[in-house]
This record gives C-alpha cells, sequence and structure tokens, in this order.
C-alpha cells in the first residue's frame, strides 16, 4: 500500500512538478527513459475538464457571472476531449511534415502533463475564491494567469523538447497548429453540414413516398 | 386517461393565455421573467371627451395641475386641467403689448404656428417650437406672443432658409426644455452636434450633450489607408441624434437618443449643466429599455433595440422612458435599476399604438398617442407604488420604512431582485450580516455583498481568534515534533550537526 502510495505520488506529483522546474531535464527523462504515463496525462485531462464543470458552479459568487442553469457538464466535457483532440492531431500532422521526432502518444501526454499546474492551482483557487472579498479578488485572479502561464509554459517546453526543435521552430510548429486546427474545425462544420442537409433530403423524399403510398 | 389529463392542462394553462398584458422584467441573467405590473390604466382623453380636436398631437407637458398638449396638423395648443377637461385652445396667438412695442410693428396679426412639436411651460411662460417657421415661440400665461426666437447664429444652420441659398441646414427644432433662467435647450431636426443651448434672449450659447464618436484603432488603421475618394464612399459616422429632452429640478437635461451602431447601449443621458452624460448605470443592465430582441431576422416580427423617444422624470430620480417601437414604458431609478416595465401596443383604449410623448402628472404617468389620438393616463399600482415609496424612503435615508415596503414588494413579486437588496442594505446597517449576505446574494449585488462579506468573516475571525492560533500552534508544533522524533528515529540528533 504504502508503495503503491509513493508511487502514485511520484507519478502525479512529484514527475510532473520535476518537469515544469527542470523542463529540458524533466522532457528528456520524459521521452528518452519513458517515464511519462498516459494514465497520468488521461487523469490530467479529466481533471481538466472536472475543473471547468466544478469552477461554472462553484467561483466564488462575487466573481462568478454564469448562470447556474447555463452549465451543461456534458458540453464542458466534450469541449475540453475537443480542444485536446484538434490540438493533438493538428500538432502531430504538422510535426510530421516538420520532421518532428514525437510520436502521437507523446504530444498527447505533453498536453496532458501541461495541465498539471492549472489542475493544481487551479481547484484551490477556485475554493479560495468563495473566501475572498471583492478587493481581494485580484489574488484569485493572479493565481488562475500564474497557472494559465504555467501550462502555456510546460505545453511550449514539452512541443520543443518532443520533437527536438529550437525556439522558433516550435513557435512556427504552434502557429501552424492553430491553422490545420481552424482548417480541421472548418472541415468538420462543412462536413456535418452537408451530412445534415443529406439525411433532411433523404428524409423528405422518404416523407413524400410515405405520404403517396 | 391522456384525454382527461390534456383537458385538465388547458384548463389550468388557459387563464395564462388570457391575460391581456403579461407584465415583465429582466432578472439578472437577463431572462425576461414574469414581474407584477407596476403601472396600469386609469384614464383615457381624447378629442370626443374633450370636445375639441385631435389630428396629430406631438407633444405633452404638465405645468401647474394643467396638461398642455400642441398638434401639428392643427397647430392648436390644448389646455387641459385636473379632470381632464378642455381649458382652451387656441389656434392663433395675440401678440403682447411689449412684443409690438419691441418690434414696431404697425398692423398686428395673430401669431400662428405651422406644426408645432414640442412644449415646455415654466413660471415664465410657454415654449412652442414652430419648425415650419424656423423658430420658437414664447408665450406668457394669457397666451400672448411675447418673443419668437429665429435661427441660431451657427455655422450648421442657414441663416435665411427662406432666400434659397444653401448655406447649411434649415433650422427646424422639434422638442424643447427650458430651464428656471429661461434658458432653452432645443432639440432640432438633422442638427447632430447635440443638444442647442439657446440663452433667454435667444442669442445662441452652445451645443450641449455631444456624443464624440470613438473610432476603433483598426477603423483608425484603416482609414489613414483609403484615398479622399474611398473615404467619401463610407457611411457617415454620425453622432447620436436626439430625440428628446426635459430638464429636472436640478437642472440636469435627461435625454433620449436614437440607438445607432456605435450608440447602443447608451440611448438615455442625464446631462449635467457642464454638458457631460452622468446617468447612473448601476442597474443589472445599462437602462436602455428591452435588453433582449431579436437581431434583424424577417419582416413578421419588431427587430432591433427600443426606439426611446419620451422622457418624463418624477421624485427621487425615477424616471421613465417611452419605447414608441414596441410601445412599452421602462421606468428606471437612479442608480439605473430598472423597476418595471409597462405599456402595450394596440387600439384599444389602455393601450397605445404610436406613443410620442409622455409626461408625470402627480403619480399618474401620461402617454400622448400619436396613432389613436389619445393621451392614456396610467396610475401606480400597489405594487408599483410600494416600490416608489422604498425608493423614497431609501432616497430619505429612511432605511427601516424602505425594507419594510421593500418586504411588501416582495411578498406581490418574490422574482423581484432589488427589493431584496434593499432589505439587504438594512440588514447590513443592522449588523446582521450573515442575513445581509443571503439577501444580497438573492439580489445579485456583488458590491454589497462584498461588504456584508467582510464584516462578517471578520465577526468569525474575532470570535474564534483563540481556536485559530491554537490550531496553528499546534500544528505547528506537532509538524516540527514529527521530524524531531524522525530524526531520532534514525538516530541522529537535533542538538548538533554531524
Amino acid at each position: 500500500m504504502k508503495t503503491k502510495l509513493k508511487e502514485w505520488y511520484h507519478d502525479f506529483i512529484r514527475f510532473p512538478k520535476y518537469i515544469l522546474l527542470h523542463p529540458f531535464d524533466g522532457y528528456e527523462e520524459f521521452k528518452r527513459y519513458k517515464k511519462a504515463k498516459l494514465k497520468v496525462a488521461v487523469v490530467f485531462i479529466t481533471l481538466f475538464a472536472f475543473f471547468r464543470i466544478f469552477s461554472f458552479q462553484y467561483t466564488g459568487f462575487l466573481i462568478n457571472p454564469n448562470n447556474p442553469l447555463d452549465l451543461n457538464s456534458l458540453n464542458e466535457i466534450f469541449s475540453v476531449v475537443l480542444l485536446v483532440f484538434l490540438f493533438t492531431v493538428g500538432n502531430w500532422s504538422v510535426t510530421t511534415l516538420m520532421e518532428g521526432k514525437g510520436s502521437y502518444k507523446e504530444i498527447l501526454m505533453v498536453t496532458g502533463y501541461a495541465l498539471f499546474p492549472l489542475v493544481i492551482i487551479g481547484f484551490p483557487s477556485v475554493i479560495l475564491s468563495n473566501f475572498l472579498t471583492l478587493e481581494e479578488m485580484a489574488f484569485y485572479s493572479l493565481m488562475m494567469l500564474i497557472a494559465y502561464i504555467l501550462t502555456g509554459w510546460m505545453l511550449f517546453m514539452g512541443i520543443l523538447n518532443i520533437h527536438q526543435y529550437g525556439l522558433f521552430k516550435t513557435i512556427l510548429a504552434f502557429i501552424a497548429t492553430i491553422v490545420s486546427m481552424s482548417v480541421m474545425m472548418f472541415l468538420g462544420l462543412l462536413f456535418f453540414d452537408l451530412i445534415q442537409q443529406f439525411i433532411a433530403f433523404v428524409v423528405s423524399i422518404y416523407e413524400e413516398l410515405s405520404l403517396r403510398y | 386517461m391522456i384525454k382527461l389529463i390534456t383537458l385538465a392542462t388547458i384548463l389550468l394553462t388557459a387563464p395564462f393565455y388570457s391575460i391581456a398584458s403579461t407584465s415583465y422584467n429582466y432578472s439578472y441573467y437577463g431572462e425576461a421573467i414574469h414581474s407584477a405590473p407596476g403601472m396600469t390604466f386609469a384614464a383615457y382623453i381624447n378629442a370626443q371627451t374633450l370636445g375639441a380636436t385631435l389630428q396629430s398631437p406631438e407633444d405633452l407637458v404638465v405645468y401647474d395641475d394643467h396638461i398642455y398638449v400642441v398638434d401639428s396638423n392643427v397647430d392648436s395648443l390644448l389646455v387641459i386641467d385636473a379632470d381632464f377637461q378642455l381649458v382652451h385652445e387656441f389656434t392663433s396667438f395675440p401678440l403682447s403689448a411689449e412684443y409690438i412695442a419691441a418690434q414696431g410693428i404697425e398692423t398686428p396679426v395673430d401669431l400662428t404656428l405651422d406644426g408645432p412639436l414640442g412644449i415646455d411651460v415654466t413660471d415664465s411662460g410657454i415654449f412652442i417650437t414652430d419648425p415650419g417657421h424656423y423658430r420658437v415661440v414664447k408665450l406668457n400665461h394669457d397666451y400672448e406672443v411675447v418673443a419668437t426666437f429665429g435661427t441660431p447664429d451657427d455655422d450648421t444652420f442657414d441663416p435665411d432658409p427662406e432666400d434659397g441659398e444653401e448655406e447649411g441646414i434649415n433650422y427646424e427644432p422639434s422638442k424643447i426644455t427650458v430651464d428656471p433662467t429661461d434658458r432653452m435647450y432645443v432639440v432640432a431636426k438633422n442638427a447632430y452636434e447635440g443638444i442647442l443651448e439657446i440663452n433667454s434672449d435667444g442669442s445662441f450659447n452652445r451645443f450641449t450633450g455631444v456624443n464624440p464618436i470613438v473610432l476603433t484603432p483598426f477603423e483608425i488603421f484603416s482609414r489613414s489607408l483609403m484615398t479622399e475618394d474611398q473615404l467619401a464612399q463610407l457611411q457617415l459616422y454620425l453622432p447620436t441624434e436626439y430625440t428628446n429632452v426635459q430638464i429636472d429640478s436640478r437642472n440636469f437635461i435627461y435625454a433620449t437618443s436614437r440607438v445607432s451602431e456605435n450608440n447602443a447601449e447608451n440611448p438615455i443621458q442625464l446631462i449635467n449643466p457642464k454638458g457631460v452624460d452622468v446617468i447612473k448605470k448601476n442597474g443589472y443592465f445599462p437602462p436602455m429599455g428591452d435588453v433582449q430582441y431579436i437581431v434583424g431576422m424577417n419582416n413578421y416580427v419588431i427587430d432591433g433595440p427600443s426606439d426611446l423617444v419620451d422622457i418624463a422624470s418624477t421624485d427621487h430620480g425615477i424616471y421613465t422612458v417611452l419605447d414608441q417601437k414596441r410601445s412599452r414604458l421602462f421606468t428606471y431609478d437612479s442608480e439605473g435599476n430598472l423597476l418595471y416595465i409597462n405599456g402595450d401596443e394596440g387600439n384599444q383604449s389602455d393601450k397605445f399604438t404610436e406613443g410620442v410623448a409622455i409626461g408625470y402628472f402627480g403619480d399618474d404617468l401620461l402617454i400622448l398617442d400619436r396613432g389613436t389620438k389619445t393621451i392614456v393616463v396610467y396610475r401606480l399600482t400597489e405594487f408599483g407604488s410600494y416600490v416608489n415609496r422604498a425608493i423614497a424612503y431609501h432616497a430619505e435615508g429612511r432605511f427601516d420604512d424602505a425594507a419594510e415596503m421593500w418586504e411588501e414588494v416582495i411578498q406581490i413579486n418574490t422574482n423581484y431582485e432589488i427589493a431584496y437588496n434593499g432589505i439587504g442594505k438594512l440588514l447590513l446597517r443592522q449588523e446582521r450580516f450573515r442575513e445581509a449576505m443571503e439577501y444580497f446574494q438573492l439580489g445579485h449585488d456583488q458590491y454589497y455583498y462584498s461588504k456584508a462579506y467582510k464584516e462578517y468573516r471578520n465577526e468569525i475571525l474575532k470570535d474564534n481568534f483563540g481556536l485559530i492560533v491554537g490550531a496553528i500552534v499546534v500544528i505547528g508544533s506537532g509538524a516540527i515534533g514529527l521530524k524531531i522524533r524522525n530524526v531520532y528515529k534514525r538516530g541522529g540528533s537535533i542538538l548538533y550537526e554531524d
């Protein structure tokens, strides 16, 4: 039990923290020594989806503009999954062309691990926001800002390291990833629209026939 | 069985549909929710009840228990008393002796109007805009002409509209309001510079309440790249066109303006004597009439934001605006909270189709309808009077009474969110912070909630100070103790380094 707990602590807290503070060494171990685990990444992504639902409902009354009736957990989960999917697929397709050394699994794991600061800082600060006055809300905003910056930092360093890119190539890869994400979104919407029209067409023919005969 | 349920459902829901006018208000989240009506129909005045001709009434003003109405078709001025009976009906006005003397007129001819659009009455006289003659006419209280004020001396206006030369736009004053020193504030057609401020002797002073156009950085950048020809083809960025003005007892001007693309949330202004808009927008939404509306979709529904054409203010900074587009009245308090929404479009006598002017007659609200040529009188309901009294008590500093009124309001309308804030403020004053917080949460008032919460938190910290310090000491010493124990367990010592 104790070793299991220790292992768990190492996987979920110590190793992500080590990557955060020593990005080059950390991602070296991440990639070369295969210290990263997919289950950790999946757990962090799940926690991030949960965090979005949690913060929608439980951010302090003073800074929560959300109508609780608008909360749709499935929607939140879906948007996180979609975002992660788009980013990983987009990044993979771009970096494959740009001689990136990372595999799809590694990109997915980097994305998951990068959410570590957001999860670890986000939950406490949302809870904290319930105990602050309006003037003290700056602390909450600061904490969330730090969380987002650290997440961005981890993601950036992760992509840089697993693909073994330089600084400018990483920036270029990110821009290309965003472009490819929007292309995928566009194609997806186009596809759904066309399918919808096609189905409507078939349905109307069926109705016409069934009403006639 | 299903039939029975259906029947029951129809029977249960039917009464709700049959209510002629459903009253609503906006919740904090912008949903239109049911509300008790704040005002309701009390009486109507039309040509038949008056025994006068009304063809196109344009403006209405209340002064000293009398209602003054101008009609732009008959070119008449009607004076109606407090019992809604006609006192006078004028189509021409004799010249006063001093006016004849001042102008040096030898054969005095009675003055007539041509399409009057606005009127205001003060202690010093009656002011009527006369756009057909490009002037403002001032009468004394004996309905004799005292003065006429022609085109102001400004480059915007054509100094002599009759001579055929195009030297500017024609001066066509539409709405007018006058301050106690006889300074006139005039809204003129097509004058985008703002409200004209005209001195009591008729000389032009300045434009006031000007809305500067703000371009976004992108617009400035793209404009800097364009040629002169391209710029000329662009749509003109025109500042707000005012629709109506009314001065209040503190010499602040309430003004309504047409909604435009760069002025979507600022159709109501309160212009201070310096010419700056000082209206408060502390409500859930800025005062703008309807918050939710359909954006240009088809020809079957009325779309777009409210088209505010008149504003009337009453005691304690409560003001009402008239939306001509949907025939609705929105009443706000001085903080900008939407108090109640009234009015309904229709041809029945309690409704109106084309409201042009409103005015407070005591606590009653008069709505002048050009469409049905009627003045509709709305009176406060029980609910509305409780709301108004609560605001009045609050303004007078009688917070207990105000809270009592808000309690009554909640009895009638539980969804009335601002009432909870009113009660919360009293609880905060009584240092019942926990309860105050609950009320502010119901009323979505973050500012006061924060204040109440701060005090509440201090209270808890004070009460449990010993406990908190004790807990910190115990946990801290426990942690240190554990560490020491671990050191000794491993065979070390804390007394000296090894």
